[in-house]
């Protein structure tokens, strides 16, 4: 599901079985690497698309966690999502991104990272970029599939 | 310079009702427009998207098709994949069941799962479908895989608007 108004309703009424919350996590820059993030935003969101239409039923896709690259506050900003998220039943919390300094904070996060470095779309022809993505996609179908069947 | 002056209060009165105007017509004519459209856009339900499958490729075992199509969503119009599962079942039909489970809409598998072979499974919750499409009860989902219309078209598969069935 995703932050729409239709699947949101559709949460409040099936909300038990929608236990997994995707998060993006998105970081914004005006230096040298202002275009890498915009790719990688970009890369991020399609594969989150895709993911959440192969598991509609039991994900919820939330709106991109954005942030200041390198601001000191955004772990803090992320784990009061955190506690939110799991304060309201979503067992499993995973965040989503191509931004390589959350992996030093990992540990202060109950939720899981998934990091994935960026492939830069842009000069791929079409039929590439999708079979790659949907190479992706499958990875981390399979993720989330052994994780559930771990319950 | 004109000799007429405006007064005051006629001043208010043409700006006012032109303004009003402009904005009962910009409230009107989309109302207009709502009405009139389904007449002026024509028969639009039948419309068959071709598949890239082959009619003689399609067998018993069900194979996973994908097809795109444009969807326009009042701003945005986009290029979207549709996905099938065909086969032809006993009697020699081919059946194009829709991919979207009826529980909430994950998208299904064949034959994933290992304790039920040669169904439909969906990995949200479980949910099982038999190879026709039938929910199977004490699962999940409460109605059948909705079935996609075929036709045939120089020899490839065309599908039409997935349609919903009675359930188990
Ligand atoms: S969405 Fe398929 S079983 Fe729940």
């Amino acid at each position: 599901m995703r932050w729409v108004a239709a699947d949101v309703e559709m949460y409040q009424k099936a909300a038990e079985y929608v236990d997994t919350a995707i998060v993006p996590l998105l970081p914004v820059s005006f230096g040298d690497d202002m275009k890498q993030n915009a790719s990688m935003a970009e890369f991020i969101g399609i594969l989150t698309t895709q993911l959440e239409k192969q598991f509609k039923g039991r994900i919820f896709l939330f709106p991109d966690f954005v942030y200041i690259k390198g601001h000191e506050a955004s772990i803090k900003a992320l784990k009061e999502w955190e506690n939110t998220l799991l304060d309201k039943q979503f067992k499993h919390v995973f965040y989503v991104t191509s931004d390589s300094s959350w992996r030093q904070q990992e540990k202060e996060l109950t939720g899981n990272l998934l990091w994935l470095p960026s492939l830069s779309l842009e000069h791929m022809q079409e039929q590439q970029k999708v079979s790659i993505v949907e190479d992706q996609v499958k990875q981390l179908l399979s993720l989330f599939t052994e994780k559930w069947q771990e319950d | 310079m004109s000799k007429h002056r405006v007064s005051r209060r006629q001043f208010l009165n043409y700006t006012l009702t032109g303004v009003g105007g402009f904005m009962a017509a910009g409230m009107l004519m989309p109302m207009v427009r709502f009405a009139v459209d389904p007449v002026l856009k024509g028969e639009d339900a039948g419309d068959f998207i071709a598949t890239p499958l082959k009619i003689a490729d399609i067998t018993n075992e069900p194979q996973k098709v994908n097809f795109s199509f444009t969807q326009k969503d009042a701003w945005y119009e986009s290029e979207e994949t549709g996905t099938a599962w065909v086969f032809k079942n006993e009697g020699g039909e081919i059946v194009a069941l829709s991919p979207v489970c009826k529980h909430l809409g994950c998208v299904v598998d064949w034959n994933t799962d290992k304790k039920n072979p040669n169904m439909f499974f969906c990995p949200c919750h479980y949910g099982l479908y038999e190879k026709d499409g039938m929910n199977v009860k004490g699962t999940p989902p409460l109605a059948p895989l909705d079935v996609y219309p075929t036709k045939e078209k120089d020899g490839f598969l065309y599908v039409g608007k997935a349609e919903p069935r009675k359930g188990a």
